[in-house]
């Protein structure tokens, strides 16, 4: 496997659903790679650190505007 | 040697989106005829992860409050007809991308760019291509807090923003509201294949932004 068959498929090993053939055969290239350790462990907390800042919770104050949007419909 | 950290052993994360229940429909019929404890109670249930979505796409609060109303609107219109074909989340997901989608079209494109540039390069035998030090840079042990804060924060909230529209959305449905790659690919109204590209493509890119400002430091 070549850095660049070993990235192509890291979104399925970090979400989990590589088979488990694929997840070996990725393992024995990262093992002896130091650059796709680095990017792994770097796209995985990416993906987390994305996910914390993308996460945008609705604002009491527009929840009750919506509420009376919806009253006077 | 595994690489699995203990929170991503495999077996999918996330929510399914149920299909239509019997209450569901009814819920849907009364909320659309004017009940208003019906209409609270999809309003519980479905404005927070509808805001979520709507602020995902728009980055805008003001936009996504109305993308908010205008899907509550549809509901009220349209629930009454709903056939439960779609679970019930798959179609208010759906209104609300495409009301999102709606909202962001001529808006700040100025900011998006070309993913090309930020996914990584290779010499012809497979390799990474680009400085060693770079290519081995790993700032993940940077503690959360920290870089949920400050300028990290307004450097992750920055690339986000120059993700392009649709890439966005995928984002959100399956890194924040967890919902697997079919179910997104349903919402979208694209293929699962097209979902996972964007989606490690948009990773690839925050990722690459990130190691580009915190990869001085590791």
């Amino acid at each position: 496997m070549t850095c660049r068959e070993a990235i192509e498929v890291l979104d399925d090993y970090v979400d989990g659903v590589m088979p488990a053939e694929l997840a070996a055969e990725l393992e024995r290239h990262l093992v002896g790679c130091e650059p796709c350790r680095a990017y792994l462990a770097t796209y995985r907390k990416a993906r987390a650190l994305g996910a914390a800042v993308a996460r945008a919770e609705m604002p009491e104050e527009m929840r009750a505007r919506l509420r009376r949007f919806l009253a006077d419909i | 040697m595994s690489f699995w950290t203990p929170s991503t052993r495999p077996g999918i994360r996330g929510c399914r989106l149920r299909t239509l229940s019997t209450d569901d429909r009814s819920l849907l019929a009364r909320a659309a005829a004017g009940d208003t404890s019906a209409l609270d109670a999809v309003m519980t249930q479905y404005s927070g992860p509808i805001y979520r979505l709507a602020y995902g796409i728009t980055r805008s609060a003001p936009d996504a409050e109305e993308v908010v109303q205008d899907v509550f609107l549809q509901i009220i219109n349209k629930g009454a007809g709903f056939e439960g074909r779609a679970a019930l989340g798959t179609w208010i997901y759906r209104i609300a991308t495409n009301l999102s989608l709606n909202k962001r079209r001529g808006k700040r494109r100025e900011l998006e760019t070309s993913l090309d540039e930020l996914l990584p390069t290779y010499l012809d035998d497979g390799h990474r291509a680009g400085d060693r030090a770079f290519l081995v840079a790993d700032w993940s042990s940077t503690p959360e807090r920290e870089l949920l804060s400050g300028e990290s924060r307004r450097l992750i909230e920055a690339a986000i923003d120059r993700l392009p529209e649709h890439y966005r959305a995928v984002l959100v449905l399956r890194d924040v509201e967890g919902l697997s790659n079919e179910e997104v690919a349903q919402i979208v109204g694209d293929t699962v294949s097209a979902v996972k590209t964007r989606l490690h493509r948009a990773r690839m890119a925050l990722r690459e932004q990130l190691t580009r400002h915190l990869g001085r430091r590791a």
